[in-house]
């Protein structure tokens, strides 16, 4: 094995070069064939065994070689009676090779390298990204190269004749370090200290500041977010908002802290699985929550567990391993090594989660964690403690209540007509309460000169369109009597009457509904039944009216429990008062005066907000009698909350219990969750899916990995191989592909182009490593430093090679477009995130705060609206006010299927999917963000009033510092002159229209808060939005 | 050498290294949008002259017979039943069980498959046949499009995978039910470029739509350039606000002030080209020059008040309500007008469990003499012939009810086996009809078509081999019609 690995490193060592190898030079295969094969043959004859034509693969030596019928495909040595010779060169249409239905044809120069590779024998080799990492030795050094980094690049260039490029000059060093590591631009006073600094390690203490900074993890976790397809919505239908940001800022946490990306990898793969997994340990599992999930009325749920184990299958492949498995979902590969039935192994450790598959449009859906700190734990507590010590005082005084069961006395008590009250002042305090849309609930009193029929207060609610109030959820539910009426009052207002208003009741659901008014107004409920009863005109306006509305007329029974009621109307304005039923009542018969006949009634069904033990003995009955303890605790229930003749006297302590317990579920709520991952009680088994198909299984599979690929080893008892394993197999000393990955996405990070541009796909199909002995020789430097990524940062922003003049001639753009050769040093447009905070920062308006819940800033309007789900809670945009604006991008709040426009607009995914790398576009959309944006236009503002504030009192002093604000550096003559003339002339401009400066100035939430004159603060303004627009200032140069 | 011309060189030596004879014409270096066109260029390829959104090399594969097209999606799922496929049979079948062998125990979405019944709803809407064709045709619903029948080639035969809305909307528009891949829009744009310099080559409009119908969502994916390089998204022209983000200058910036800004800007970015030599910094002055013309082509086009009062008319009472449909359907017009090469409109509001008559009813009140009047203007002023329109949903509905059944009111839930979609225009034969269900509407028993032959037939009709029109992703040759093989669905052809 060792003696192979030597030789792919000898062979790949100028894979990518061009012109490729000249005649008399050995024909690599991985370098010269395989491309040629994978790309114009392997659709038929290669590793998928379904789509093999004529039984042959011609993607291992032995499947060339066989025999077919006296004929081979390839005789090694013997190309005149190698079949695939005769094939490609046969005039036949019916013979010739790739056939013409595959679009596919073969160059002159393929043919050539064919014919010789099969004459230097046919030699096959493994693809290199399979092959063990190799060792190799570092290069001597070249002349201006700094570390081992420029050796290996030294040593590439020298062999075309070209050198590394000079290093840059130190302003724009310290700029493209600060992108580099931070995502924001250095101040003024980093510059000068670096500047300053003229010892001979100047650019590494630099370097290691900025490793030191906190908003190193930041702009570390915005790349590996992308990967993970972190966002604040669920992604598929309503596309309500889930929450999980405290992943988001466990990743930025990760990084800054160093963790050791092995630990790293593991903990999001597998952190649940660890021995007493930490708070950090699972919140790190949100890693495979990430994926978009529905809820989407009608979705079958066995379909969605197949995508959602689908996804993080494939998201983790591409992840850590770049492969593209998910190829595989529907069938063998076809180019790559990975069998249908290997795909499903890999899938078999995620189709075990224990998140169901509708996500139920929740901000929490399954598993979670709390994210409770000790205060909270304490508050909890102390929660507690006050309950039950107001439980405790209504105890007391149940005890002392006298109270006769009408049930129980001689004579009977005759039968009367009596109304019970459901709302009065107030809705009764153990159920749920909202209202909407519009204004919140609204008690109005007689104090402010509103209408109240009884009591102290009254609801009022005012709306152009449908509203209401509502509520629901009665943990003690509303009883109908013998003989119900069903009542409310309510004045309508007649300068503003409704066009029709309704009382609703829930039983079951909501499906008892009277109407008054214009009955076509509210569209809820089938016409003409009880869902939706017309009762005729509406009432008078101008005066308090008493609505009836016989039970059975909206289908509701003597003894129905209900469990809410609403008032409701479409416009106008609206008082409800006093809302209750009428009904006859037997009081020894009668659930709201007898104990026994309330008992009688909840036989033999559920009680809502009876505790459980207390509901079975209710179930129960009466009869046979339970243990007297037990009755007694159930008659106190019945007197505290039931019994019309007690429950007034008790409502009071009663209400302080409820008013506890409710404001202890507030706090506990308003403590923060995030999504974890579990593996569910009873795992799933796995199936192979016939092409692909959540409904079409076929054989059996269990968890494993890759036979490409090192073997796995369980670590339990049993053979059953879990998260963990594959965790630690990702980053074991053997795995060929994790360390080369990672590394790989670190460097393009760094350099713009990965080693291997295509960062996500390593497989066969990818592009071959620019420089295979560099990116072996980082991937073993990092595992040999631990995983440690400040380490791999340090290694490669302290080389020769970054640190080089990114100018180019036109002819190193000729001979090197991309920069592959790093013949000079990177220049890369800024990301989305890095624009917007660029901004930010140099205007000073910028809000560096850490963490917490998704921002919401400036948007256009009409975003999210024109997508949205008519019922989802992210379809209306509401944006954020004050210091929120101006948090760091990392914060802004994704809508997956109405991602926020200025990161899109550059390039940004919408992270429905894993995105390992992002394109730089420039677009004429992005020129108009940057100019027009009030984000933008504020910013320009602010940087303005910066300049006026600090920059010194004549024009050339302030666009110097305008320039080393936003630059780094000082500004060159001819820049300076440009910019002055141009100051000039918007000084003049607006000294004749003040009223457009002053416009001007005012956009955005912050205001100006210099005294300089409007038309001198808008005349900068534009000037510095020029410098903001510059192609320097968007570009890490 | 001034700067330009040393720009010029670069880009020159950049991209067309080895090539000869090459001709940048009347072009400004500034105005360099995209490599594709370079190699155009260099290829001698003088249909892309002067191109800011070029073709790629070597499309169209064959001459197209349209040159654009306007996707009518019809978001949320219209009733095959109660629009293109007339079943007069199922009168008969009032509110009796469909019969289990038409039902053959197909899966059901689980908003149905609880019900204890499955009572026949027949359309309560009335069919005749129209136009020298003497298609059948809702003229209830319909009654402009109607009178367009001879345009449109029906197709009464499609059918999907997907029974849930976001993988079928996913599925129609993508080519896929897995969110990622690239939509049809960007597919053509990024294959054939727009013969417009100053706005997008796809536009996608979302209309308002009537408040009380059911609404699904969209998904900025249906117009998302997936895998493709991102500038290929569609622009979504918006309704209300500016019709392009962030397209009019701040308050107290006019147009002159903007000017000269931008004339300082692109002094200092020149400085930039020299200092770095990087080509990207030409291609940003040459954008922030295309911004500027934007701001004024755009408003341009959304000023309708320079049509005729005649046109006007024709598109309805609501064609001056920006975000309106028929709004929307003059600006589609005013976009292929100006060679703009994909135009899309989603309109919401579909989706008809329950209510359906009703809500059918003001569903096509506000599209149908849009769309009606569309076709009509495209062939007065001899478009049609090269515009190719698309109307359909993304499955279709159920013969039985959902919920209850009366004669004037029913539901109907999803079903993916068969619905109906048509294509007017540029390559199409009109006045044909193609494609035949069962009695029930509920089974295709003739030329079942998926939806990715539709797609392919969108190409072929813009001159495109679906089958070569391939972009290397994740190791594969993705094309939009997916891996399957797909057909042309050459019936439709003129």
């Amino acid at each position: 094995m060792v003696r192979m690995t030597l030789t792919l490193s000898t062979l790949l060592a100028s894979a990518i070069s061009l012109p490729l190898a000249s005649a008399d030079e050995p024909v690599s295969f991985n370098r010269d064939i395989r491309p040629i094969l994978a790309d114009k043959c392997f659709a038929c004859h290669g590793f998928d065994e379904k789509k093999r034509e004529a039984g042959l693969r011609l993607d291992t030596f032995e499947g060339a070689t066989a025999d077919h019928d006296g004929n081979r495909a390839i005789i090694p040595g013997d190309v005149a009676n190698s079949e695939l010779w005769k094939r490609v060169n046969t005039d036949d249409p019916d013979l010739h090779m790739p056939p013409a239905e595959s679009h596919k044809e073969l160059s002159p120069e393929e043919v050539a390298k064919l014919k010789q590779w099969i004459e230097q024998g046919a030699e096959y080799q493994k693809h290199w990204a399979f092959l063990p990492i190799s060792d190799a030795p570092v290069p001597p050094q070249v002349t201006g190269g700094r570390n081992p980094i420029d050796a290996f690049v030294g040593k590439r260039l020298n062999q075309k004749g070209w050198k590394l490029s000079e290093e840059a000059n130190k302003s724009t060093l310290i700029r493209r370090v600060a992108f580099a590591l931070t995502g924001l631009p250095p101040t003024i006073a980093e510059v000068d200290e670096y500047l300053a600094d003229d010892s001979a390690d100047a650019y590494e203490k630099m370097v290691d500041r900025y490793l030191r900074s906190t908003h190193y993890g930041e702009e570390m976790a915005r790349h590996w977010l992308d990967v993970a397809r972190y966002a604040d919505t669920h992604g598929l239908h309503l596309d309500n908002e889930r929450q999980m940001w405290a992943y988001r800022d466990w990743v930025v946490k990760s990084f800054n802290r160093n963790q050791p990306f092995n630990e790293f990898t593991i903990e999001q793969l597998a952190g649940d699985l660890l021995p007493n997994p930490t708070t950090d340990q699972l919140v790190a599992t949100g890693f495979n929550r990430c994926n978009v999930t529905t809820s989407e009325g009608g979705s079958i749920d066995a379909e969605y567990h197949y995508r959602y184990a689908v996804d993080r299958a494939s998201t983790t492949a591409s992840t850590w391993m770049a492969l593209t498995a998910g190829c595989a979902v529907c069938h063998d590969h076809k180019f790559d090594p990975i069998s249908q039935k290997e795909f499903y192994s890999l899938y078999a450790f995620f189709n075990a989660s224990a998140d169901p598959a509708m996500d139920g449009n929740a901000l929490l859906t399954n598993p979670v964690l709390k994210l409770e700190n000790d205060s909270d734990k304490q508050k909890l507590a102390e929660y507690d403690q006050r309950i039950t010590q107001s439980q405790q005082h209504l105890q007391e005084l149940v005890s002392k209540v006298e109270y006769r069961d009408p049930a129980t006395v001689e004579p009977k008590p005759e039968v009367s007509t009596s109304e019970s009250v459901w709302m009065e002042d107030d809705y009764p305090t153990d159920g749920n309460r909202f209202a909407g849309p519009g204004q919140p609930t609204l008690f109005v009193t007689k104090d402010q000169n509103e209408k109240v029929f009884s009591g102290e207060r009254a609801l009022k609610r005012t709306d152009a369109g449908l509203s209401q109030d509502v509520w629901d959820q009665a943990k003690t539910p509303l009883m109908v009597p013998t003989q119900p009426i069903l009542f409310a009052y309510v004045y309508l207002d007649p300068a503003n009457p409704p066009k029709s208003i309704m009382l609703q009741y829930h039983r079951a659901g909501w499906q008892h509904r009277a109407v008054w008014g214009d009955y076509e107004a509210i569209q809820w409920g089938a016409a003409n039944t009880p869902e939706r009863v017309a009762m005729g005109p509406l009432p008078k306006t101008g005066e308090w009216v008493r609505l009836e509305v016989p039970a059975d007329k909206v289908g509701l029974n003597p003894g129905d429990a209900l469990t809410g009621f609403a008032t409701t109307q479409f416009g106008g304005t609206v008082y409800w008062d006093k809302v209750g039923v009428q009904g006859t009542s037997d009081p020894a018969n009668d659930p709201s005066r007898s104990f026994l006949a309330w008992w009688k009634n909840a036989k033999g069904k559920d009680t809502p907000g009876l505790p459980g033990d207390l509901n079975g003995i209710a179930k129960a009955g009466p009869e046979p009698a339970p243990a007297a303890d037990q009755i007694e605790r159930l008659k106190a229930h019945y007197l505290t909350r039931v019994c019309n003749e007690t429950k007034s006297t008790l409502a009071g302590p009663a209400s302080e219990v409820d008013r506890l317990r409710v404001e202890k579920d507030a706090y506990y709520n308003a403590i923060p969750s995030t999504f974890i991952y579990k593996d569910a009680q009873t795992p799933r088994d796995s199936f192979i899916m016939i092409r692909g198909q959540y409904n079409q299984p076929g054989d059996k599979v269990d968890a494993d990995v890759p036979a490409i690929l090192p073997p796995i080893r369980p670590a339990g008892a049993t053979d059953r191989m879990t998260r963990l394993d594959l965790a630690k197999w990702l980053v074991s000393p053997q795995h060929p592909l994790t360390s080369r990955v990672i590394v790989n996405r670190f460097w393009q990070q760094m350099f713009g182009v990965g080693l291997v541009k295509s960062s996500a796909d390593f497989g066969t199909q990818g592009e071959l490593p620019s420089d295979a002995e560099l990116l072996d020789w980082l991937s073993l430097e990092f595992q040999r430093s631990g995983w440690d990524v400040k380490q791999l940062m340090r290694l490669m922003l302290t080389s020769a090679s970054f640190r080089q003049r990114s100018f180019s001639t036109p002819d190193m753009i000729e001979k090197d477009p991309e920069n592959r050769w790093l013949e000079r040093g990177p220049r890369l447009r800024l990301d989305a995130e890095q624009i917007r905070d660029n901004a930010l920062f140099v205007s000073g308006l910028i809000n560096l705060s850490l963490g917490g819940k998704g921002v919401k800033p400036y948007q256009p309007a009409n975003i999210w609206e024109p997508v949205g789900f008519v019922g989802s809670n992210t379809r209306a945009y509401q944006q954020d006010r004050g210091s929120a604006l101006y948090r760091r991008s990392l914060y802004t709040f994704y809508k997956r299927t109405a991602p926020p426009p200025f990161m899109v607009n550059f390039d940004a995914p919408n992270r429905e999917q894993s995105c390992t790398r992002r394109e730089r576009s420039n677009t004429p959309l992005q020129a108009l963000q940057l100019l027009n944006d009030v984000q933008h236009v504020e910013a320009s503002r602010a940087l303005a009033e910066r300049v006026l504030a600090n920059g010194g009192g004549d024009p050339t002093a302030r666009v110097r510092y305008l320039f080393k604000t936003v630059l780094s550096r000082e500004p060159q003559p001819h820049e300076l002159a440009v910019l002055q003339k141009q100051l000039g002339e918007h000084l003049a401009r607006y000294a004749a229209s003040p009223q457009d400066a002053a416009s001007l100035i005012q956009q955005g939430e912050s205001k100006p808060s210099t005294n300089a004159p409007a038309t001198e603060l808008a005349a900068y303004t534009l000037l510095a939005g020029t410098v903001l627009n510059m192609d320097e200032t968007l570009t890490r140069n | 050498m001034n700067e330009l011309t040393k720009l010029q060189m670069q880009i020159n030596r950049r991209n067309f290294f080895g090539s000869t004879g090459v001709r940048l014409g009347g072009l400004a270096a500034g105005m360099l949008a995209a490599p594709e066109l370079l190699d155009s260029l260099a290829r001698g390829d003088t249909a892309n002259d002067g191109r800011v959104h070029p073709a790629i090399p070597g499309l169209p594969h064959f001459p197209p017979k349209a040159k654009s097209i306007i996707y009518l999606h019809m978001n949320g799922a219209p009733s095959q039943i109660d629009t293109w496929d007339y079943k007069p049979g199922l009168q008969e079948y009032y509110d009796k069980d469909l019969p289990p062998s038409v039902q053959g125990g197909q899966r059901l979405s689980t908003m149905t498959s609880g019900q204890t019944r499955f009572p026949v709803a027949p359309s309560k809407f009335k069919y005749e046949q129209k136009g020298k064709c003497g298609m059948w045709t809702n003229t209830d619903l319909f009654p402009f499009t109607s009178e367009v029948v001879d345009e449109i080639a029906l197709i009464r035969s499609v059918f999907t995978n997907a029974i849930n809305h976001d993988p079928a909307c996913t599925f129609v528009m993508t080519g896929s039910e897995v969110p990622g891949k690239a939509s049809i829009g960007s597919w053509l744009s990024y294959g054939l470029g727009s013969e417009n310099n100053d706005l997008p080559a796809f536009v996608v409009f979302t209309p308002k739509f009537p408040e009380d119908s059911n609404g699904q969502a969209l998904f900025s994916r249906m117009w998302a350039s997936g895998y493709l390089p991102t500038r290929f998204n569609g622009v979504a022209l918006r309704g209300s606000g500016d019709p392009v983000l962030y397209l009019p200058n701040p308050a107290g910036v006019t147009r002159t002030d903007r000017r000269l800004m931008l004339d300082s800007l692109q002094e200092l970015n020149r400085g930039a080209q020299a200092e770095f030599g990087d080509p990207e910094t030409a291609t940003r002055i040459a954008q922030y020059e295309m911004a500027f013309r934007m701001q004024a082509s755009v408003p341009e086009l959304t000023d309708i008040e320079t049509e005729t009062a005649e046109t006007l008319e024709m598109y309805g009472p609501n064609v001056r309500d920006p975000g309106s449909f028929a709004h929307s359907a003059l600006l589609a017009r005013r976009l292929v007008e100006r060679g703009v090469r994909v135009v899309q409109l989603l309109h919401r509001g579909w989706d008809q469990h329950g209510d359906l008559p009703r809500q059918i009813g003001n569903q096509c009140k506000q599209t149908d003499q849009p769309i009606a009047a569309l076709i009509k203007d495209l062939k007065q002023r001899g478009m049609l012939d090269s515009t190719l329109v698309v109307w359909g949903g993304e499955f279709g509905r159920t013969v039985y009810s959902q919920g209850g059944l009366s004669r004037d009111n029913y539901g109907r839930d999803h079903h993916p086996r068969n619905f109906c979609m048509w294509m007017a225009g540029g390559g199409i034969k009109g006045g044909i009809t193609y494609g035949t269900t069962d009695d029930f509407s509920y089974n295709i028993v003739e030329n079942p078509v998926n939806v990715n032959d539709v797609n392919a037939t969108i190409m072929h009709c813009m001159g495109i081999d679906h089958e070569r029109f391939t972009y290397k992703f994740q190791g594969l040759d993705q094309r939009l019609t997916g891996v399957e093989k797909q057909r042309v669905v050459t019936e439709l052809l003129a």
